[in-house]
């Protein structure tokens, strides 16, 4: 954690508005909350997330249990940011900035999220008090506040705290139902075959794919790592570093192999977001069979699918960068 | 490909404007939408019959103009909004989510190296001072030693310059570069704002121009597809500013009927080829 973070702004708290009076209780409704919320409220605990927004604009939050990250952990976290700033109260504080300003912040931060999830960029906290928010760190627990409260109400997206240890946000869709979008435009987002088609093959496999083996299976798509694509440009560097970087696959030395080669896994972000039966759609549309041409595999995508909706009966599925097309 | 702006007329009701209602709806929507970054008139009226049906499939879908004009209330105090513009070489309507802020290039920044955006801001100025609108990849490379940022090779420039056209800003012909469509429509209003002398506007729409043709008299510029609009059947098109014979061919209107069965062909021929736009 960072030196700043500690001090002044506590990214602990899962960005869904709150109410201040509630000290942590997931089970009491709060009343709602104004969103006009001045300086920043050094408030009590920020508590649990709260459920899908109304449709209309005039918003009264209600409160669910917390779908992602353990509510104990990021109460004693806000707890802990708020024995941080104790001490700081007794310096001289800076002039709270006119409310107008704290709004204008928050617009400039939605904005930022929206595009770092489009280009299916990591949101990070840190980058997001460097670009964004600035001088205003002091601030940053409201500006956030009001960020997520407008991504809720306008976009139906929540902005999640993922990562509690990497400090990493996501933007999670917060409409049911969840798999449709795929079909939505058959207009295909090219990126999503391109990256499908290796993760199925790593899938299918079992294990790490080798580098032969993803390009004779790219391929069948006219890819080769030396000809430069007309929509996928380079595509060497797209999967082995681009998709690498966004933390799709991970590309890796074969140990013990003279001359040297190079495999692919799926990456943290696949895991996270790409089911497997996802992949077995995928591979039924695109091989024209039934999913249960690949009987192991399958019974696998079942398997998880079970344990995913035990796992939270009353979540969204994992929102899924590839499920729109 | 490169677009200009045709602003969607605002919603008013007497003297105060109404504010839309978001249902999941037009949630939905504008989320795909975001994650689609641009999308082509047809794309659009697809997705929003797509949203229909997942949430309120007895509702009738409104008409796209109105649809639109009424996230585009909701959005206004954010200063974002849904942007519709058109495709300056065919005349197809694109739409994109859009922030109205100008405070820079921000959709660019993240992604890009200084001594990179430095590149793109030379090719733009070139771009709008051009006659054609085109600047071609010669007289890019040669500004390279002038960028700020780390020293830049004209090799690694051609590359920067080919991630340009892969992110949907810039769009290469023949060796010589314009604005991407995309571009045009999220960045006219900083374009407009940082070279307010040299910018080119349409005679008719009155909106950022980068390509298009002139009169050769009296100098005024007009889109393509303004240009074929304005002059729709007319035998002995004008120059509506000196009444000087128009020298240019006249381009056909777009029509989105014919688009589409030429699409669904081309379609049918190659389906793992996404469209181009």
């Amino acid at each position: 954690m960072s030196e700043q973070s500690k001090n002044v702004c506590d990214p602990n708290f899962t960005a869904e508005p709150s109410n201040s009076e509630v000290h942590g209780n997931p089970g009491v409704p709060g009343g709602p909350s104004p969103p006009a919320s001045q300086a920043a409220t050094l408030a009590g605990p920020e508590s649990p997330p709260l459920g899908p927004t109304d449709a209309s604009l005039a918003l009264p939050p209600s409160q669910a249990p917390s779908e992602e990250g353990d509510p104990k952990a990021l109460q004693q976290a806000a707890e802990e940011g708020r024995a941080h700033q104790a001490p700081s109260a007794a310096q001289p504080s800076p002039t709270p900035p006119a409310p107008a300003q704290l709004v204008q912040k928050a617009h400039e931060l939605m904005w930022y999220v929206l595009v770092k999830d489009q280009k299916r960029m990591i949101i990070w906290f840190p980058d997001m008090v460097k670009d964004v928010i600035g001088s205003y760190k002091k601030w940053c627990r409201s500006i956030l506040r009001r960020t997520s409260l407008i991504l809720a109400r306008v976009f139906g997206l929540h902005l999640r705290l993922t990562s509690l240890h990497t400090m990493e946000f996501s933007l999670v869709k917060a409409l049911e139902p969840e798999e449709l979008d795929r079909v939505a435009l058959s207009n295909r987002m090219p990126m999503t075959g391109l990256l499908l088609m290796i993760l199925s093959l790593i899938y299918v496999k079992g294990r790490g794919a080798r580098e032969s083996a993803v390009w004779n299976v790219l391929r069948i798509l006219g890819l080769r790592p030396w000809k430069k694509h007309s929509t996928f440009g380079d595509v060497r560097k797209l999967i082995t570093e681009e998709f690498v970087q966004q933390n799709y696959l991970k590309y890796q030395r074969v140990p013990h192999v003279e001359p040297p080669e190079y495999e692919f896994f799926w990456g943290s972000r696949a895991s996270r977001e790409i089911t497997k039966m996802q992949i077995m759609e995928f591979l039924a549309r695109v091989f024209k069979k039934d999913p249960q041409a690949w009987p192991s595999r399958y019974r696998e995508a079942l398997e998880e699918a079970r344990a995913l909706r035990e796992a939270d009966p009353t979540a969204h599925c994992p929102r899924s960068s590839v499920s729109e097309d | 490909m490169t677009s200009n702006h045709t602003s969607v007329p605002s919603y008013m009701q007497g003297s105060t404007r109404r504010v839309g209602i978001m249902t999941d709806v037009h949630r939905r929507f504008l989320q795909l939408l975001m994650t689609h970054g641009v999308l082509e008139e047809w794309d659009v009226k697809r997705l929003q019959k797509h949203c229909y049906k997942v949430h309120d499939c007895n509702a009738t879908v409104e008409k796209l103009e109105d649809f639109i004009n009424n996230i585009n209330s909701v959005l206004e105090s954010l200063y974002i909004e849904i942007k519709k513009g058109v495709t300056e070489d065919d005349g197809r309507p694109i739409y994109a989510l859009v922030n109205l802020a100008t405070t820079s290039v921000s959709k660019m920044a993240s992604d890009f190296a200084e001594n990179e955006l430095d590149l793109f801001r030379k090719a733009l100025e070139l771009i709008i001072d051009s006659e054609t609108g085109f600047a071609s990849s010669t007289n890019i490379l040669n500004l390279v030693d002038q960028l700020k940022g780390k020293k830049m090779r004209k090799k690694e420039a051609e590359q920067v310059l080919q991630k340009f056209v892969q992110h949907k800003w810039l769009v290469e012909k023949e060796g010589e570069f314009t604005l991407h469509c995309r571009a045009i429509l999220e960045m006219e209003q900083y374009i407009r704002e940082t070279y307010p002398d040299a910018v080119k506007v349409c005679n008719i729409c009155h909106s950022l121009l980068i390509q298009g043709q002139s009169c050769e008299t009296c100098g005024i510029k007009m889109h393509l597809p303004c240009v074929a609009k304005y002059f729709q059947s007319n035998s002995e098109p004008r120059c509506p500013h000196c009444n000087d014979y128009w020298p240019h061919e006249i381009p056909e209107v777009f029509d989105p009927e014919k688009e589409r069965e030429a699409g669904i062909s081309k379609s049918n021929k190659k389906p793992l080829r996404s469209r181009q736009h």
